[in-house]
């Protein structure tokens, strides 16, 4: 094993600005003008912020441009605009489009946080709300116990890397980050999307993966960085496509919809994309659950085996849901010979499954993770397996507590898409998809997403989690993300963050 | 006999009255009606005024998904969203505006709400928000998917099942058997404790009930003439505390009559019985502490079905500390096997049914069947306002036609019946009854939480 930090630091890639100036559209302030107004002007000379304005020949200032407002929290300043106007006429409120973004697991604050660090690159302090969801449970009640930082944080003594494989065989993958992307089909998603999700994986050495809907053409050039996934509806599974890739995952099942199979609805089933699965143009694809030809653990064991024939040089990935007995499922997994248990929680996305699934069915991953982590200890082989957590994992903060709680790394899904602009509006299921051009087919809509525009989004919002693995593990007094596993009592469940470090 | 596989059929039925938009959208007075916001948004909120083509119109708010294409796009930043406030009021407690608005949804088109996007609730909540079932990722109910070739069974008994038969030696039955009818769906509608029931709710409830092979509960002499007629074996007529039972007549046909728990229960269950022995008793009984106690004793007096009731937050009626359904249930249950007479006696719950996961749950957690109460007034449109008054209804509920709350509420059987069959398929099962009391296959909150964060600082069972 690779014990260099500095060898695992270097060659990342640089964060660059990327412009996104149509994505500065939300406003956390209303700012009103009333009738009243005699558009004195007072106001723009005082606002340092850039608010108000008014143009030189005009009768009348310009409605204000609430963006740039600080909000109320502005009335202790000398030139806050409410107090100062002589008419007044100026009122600032919280904006209720802001209230209308989000949801308690994706909060406002975090959408745009992550938009952010997408757009500069640059991590978010690791107490910004953006951090943690409003859920009112596991990540969102975990927090860690952060001593203050001594010194500066140097990013290039930080290792953050992961092996994907630890038994003895077979090829030995690396990735400087402890994150991949998730499965999203060509399909559920526009193959540009794929493409900017490759694009990003390739220049950060990691992995993204197809999906269930077989493996455009398009992420050839790519396709050191490409998981080929084989689920139950084996929709464009091909020879080639396994023979190419350096790990294969099989997907068992999806933790938003588990036990159920992927859904694909008709509107979403264009011409091509049904030419990718082999199916009928227009017809709503639902893979049955689960592999057919899998009815125990030996039968596991033979469709690995089967896979590992094809393709004897790939790491094997197994992706499970959290049922009761998820660690039973991961130390059979181990024996029927994959490297990777990869464990996809019930909150996580999907491109579309019956709400009844998403919040009732198997455990969310927070529970989950300590339990398999314990089990394959207890078993004697948590060495040789690595386990990914999946499942709603939104922020680093949320894949440093998945490490903390007993995982290996984790698997991103939505956080790339939000990278993306998602707004998670929660439209990706049918007619045209998504209206944001991420989640869609139509041949209008997919436009709106530039492939190397997404790709350097995605590569910033991951150099700027790394940024901020790297302050957490510092302010922790560590240097390799590998020692932050199973550190259970670095955490505290609580509603808020501990100000003090209780050392 | 011709073999037909149970299905419930089912069709569009549109809303009668003006659509509660989930989001509003407002156009300030800056908007230059360029046009930009029409081209942005895919769902046709923003059209150009059919009066003055120079004009926008105005937004049509009920197709608005949220997307925030047409803020961004606008370049005059003239427009702004905001969470509709009538959705905003809809409900409180349990009955949360979401919840409202997926009935509505499942009333009116029938189909299962599936939606893009994960889960974007709370992490958990109290009474059955605090529980998951459990899936299986090897067992499976049948070979080709939960809507496939193989049936799963939805198919409940109420009543009171012998635990071994016995023949004679000439090989004839002599058990006594007692008396037992077949639902298709483990859920019944109960109008007894609605706030306001027309006769045209009445009718239309009685009708979908039978149109689902289920069961109607109402009080004995408050259905409309033309709807009894009609109903034969599905209409359950439910006497008030103190009734007196000498005088019961029961409707013609009726396979099942409910009682209310009073101080006399132990002599009105056996003359009853003498009466009727060949319909199923059931006793309505408040939750509350010690129900658990009153149900064994219900077993002991012979009653075929205990029918539990909660208030409409799910939680015990009669109690200085209520339980949720879900322990409350979880303790009749257990203490129902620990005396080995959980096969004696069916359990209906009622109350506190809010959406389709409830059902399975509730079944898991022990009971038999349950009831839809206000679940079913609201797929009517109902807006579940606090001051409910028939004749200032914003649903217009009083002059609802009889045939349309039929279709509302059959669609909103077969909704919550596919979304029965979708936790079924996952959890590997092929028949509800299996359901039954399986407290192995779900996963609740307290458990979790002391399992997995009993070793963190602040975690449950630590400190």
């Amino acid at each position: 094993m690779v014990k260099d930090t500095k060898a695992c630091a270097k060659d990342l890639p640089e964060a660059a600005l990327v412009p996104s100036e149509h994505l500065r559209f939300m406003n956390r302030f209303t700012v009103t003008r009333a009738d009243m107004c005699i558009s004195c002007g007072l106001c723009a000379s005082l606002c340092p912020y850039g608010v108000h304005k008014r143009v030189e020949g005009h009768v009348r200032i310009l409605p204000p441009d609430d963006r740039r407002c600080i909000g109320p929290s502005c009335e202790v300043n000398y030139f806050f605009c409410v107090a100062n106007c002589p008419t007044n006429s100026l009122s600032v409120g919280p904006s209720e489009t802001f209230a209308s973004l989000g949801d308690p697991r994706w909060t406002s604050e975090m959408i745009l946080a992550t938009w952010a660090m997408s757009e500069t690159g640059r991590p978010l302090p690791l107490d910004h709300p953006g951090n943690v969801g409003a859920s009112g449970g596991g990540f969102d009640k975990l927090h860690f116990k952060l001593p203050e930082l001594k010194g500066k944080v140097d990013p290039s003594q930080i290792c953050t890397a992961i092996d994907l494989n630890r038994r003895d065989s077979g090829a030995k993958i690396r990735i400087p980050i402890p994150i991949y992307g998730g499965g999203m089909s060509f399909g559920s998603v526009s193959a540009y999307t794929m493409l900017a999700r490759a694009k990003a994986a390739k220049r950060w050495d990691t992995f993204t993966c197809t999906g269930e809907g077989g493996y455009p053409e398009l992420l050839i050039p790519y396709k050191d960085h490409v998981i080929t996934q084989i689920a139950t509806g084996l929709f464009g599974v091909r020879e080639e496509s396994i023979q190419r890739t350096r790990i294969i995952e099989f997907k068992y099942a999806q933790g938003a919809k588990p036990g159920l199979g992927g859904h694909l609805l008709h509107d979403k089933n264009t011409p091509e994309v049904a030419r990718m699965r082999e199916a009928v143009p227009y017809t709503s694809l639902f893979s049955p659950f689960p592999f057919h030809s899998v009815y125990s653990v030996e039968d596991h064991k033979k469709h690995l085996d089967w896979a590992h024939a094809i393709n004897p040089k790939a790491l094997m990935s197994v992706k499970v849901s959290t049922p009761n007995d998820v660690e039973m499922v991961a130390v059979g997994s181990y024996y029927a010979g994959a490297h990777i248990v990869h464990l996809d929680g019930g909150y996580g996305g999907t491109g579309a499954a019956p709400e009844i699934a998403k919040k009732n069915i198997a455990m969310p991953i927070e529970y989950a993770i300590p339990k398999v982590h314990k089990f394959l200890a207890k078993e004697g082989i948590r060495e040789q397996v690595t386990l990914l957590a999946s499942g709603g994992l939104r922020t680093a903060l949320d894949v440093a507590k998945a490490i903390a709680l007993g995982a290996d790394g984790a698997v991103i899904g939505t956080a790339d898409l939000v990278a993306l602009s998602c707004v998670r509006c929660g439209n990706c299921e049918s007619g045209r998809g998504c209206p944001r051009g991420i989640a869609t087919t139509d041949p209008v809509l997919e436009k709106l997403t530039d492939a190397d525009w997404g790709a350097e989004r995605i590569s910033n919002l991951y150099g700027a989690w790394r940024l901020q693995w790297c302050e957490l593990l510092a302010r922790l007094g560590m240097t390799d993300i590998s020692e932050l596993r199973g550190r259970t009592d670095l955490l505290v469940h609580g509603n808020s963050q501990p100000k003090e470090a209780s050392k | 006999m011709k073999y037909e596989r149970y299905h419930i059929p089912l069709k569009s039925v549109p809303s009668r009255i003006a659509p509660v938009p989930k989001f509003v959208i407002i156009r300030a007075d800056n908007c230059i009606n360029c046009g930009k916001c029409e081209k942005s948004c895919i769902y046709g909120v923003h059209k150009r005024s059919e009066v003055d083509l120079r004009k926008m119109a105005d937004p049509v708010n009920n197709l608005c998904k949220n997307c925030f294409r047409c803020i961004q796009d606008c370049p005059q930043r003239a427009i702004t969203m905001m969470v509709g406030p009538d959705y905003k009021a809809l409900g409180r407690g349990l009955w949360t505006s979401l919840r409202i608005f997926t009935v509505w949804n499942e009333a009116e088109t029938g189909k299962i709400p599936v939606f893009g996007a994960g889960y974007r609730g709370l992490f958990a909540g109290p009474g059955y928000d605090g529980m998951w079932t459990d899936m299986s990722e090897i067992v499976r109910p049948t070979r080709d998917g939960i809507h496939g070739r193989e049936y799963i069974s939805t198919s409940v008994d109420l009543g009171s099942r012998p635990a071994w038969l016995e023949f004679d030696k000439a090989g004839q039955l002599v058990t006594d058997m007692p008396p037992i009818t077949e639902l298709q769906v483990p859920f019944v509608i109960d109008t007894t404790r609605l706030r306001a029931v027309t006769n045209a709710m009445k009718t239309g409830m009685a009708r979908a009930a039978k149109h689902v092979d289920s069961l109607f509960f109402a009080a004995p002499e408050s259905l409309p003439e033309e709807a009894a007629s009609e109903l034969n074996g599905q209409f359950v007529p439910v006497y008030p505390e103190g009734a007196d039972v000498r005088k019961i007549v029961l409707p013609r046909g009726a396979r099942m009559a409910a009682l209310t728990l009073g101080s006399t229960w132990r002599e009105d269950a056996k003359r009853f019985k003498s009466m009727y022995p060949q319909t199923v008793l059931a006793f309505r009984v408040n939750a509350g502490k010690d129900v658990e106690k009153r149900i064994v004793e219900l077993v002991k007096s012979k009653v075929d079905v205990a029918h539990v009731l909660f208030d409409e937050e799910g939680m015990e009626l009669d109690s200085g500390e209520p339980r949720y359904a879900k322990d409350s249930l979880r303790a009749i249950h257990k203490a129902l096997v620990a005396k080995s007479v959980r096969d004696q006696i069916t359990i209906i719950a009622g109350g506190g049914i809010a959406a389709a996961e409830h059902v399975p749950k509730t079944l898991i957690c022990g009971a038999d069947v349950v009831t839809l109460e206000k679940a079913a007034v609201l797929a009517l449109e109902c807006r579940d306002c606090i001051t409910c008054s028939i004749g200032s209804c914003p649903a217009n509920l009083g002059d609802a036609p009889a045939d349309w709350i039929e279709n509302r509420l059959t669609n909103l059987m077969g909704a919550w019946r596919d979304q029965l069959l979708e936790v079924l398929g996952a959890m590997g099962l092929r028949e509800v009854r299996r359901l039954r009391g399986e407290l192995g296959r779900a996963i609740f909150f307290e458990d979790v939480e002391r399992e997995s964060f009993s070793d963190i600082e602040g975690g449950a069972g630590n400190g």
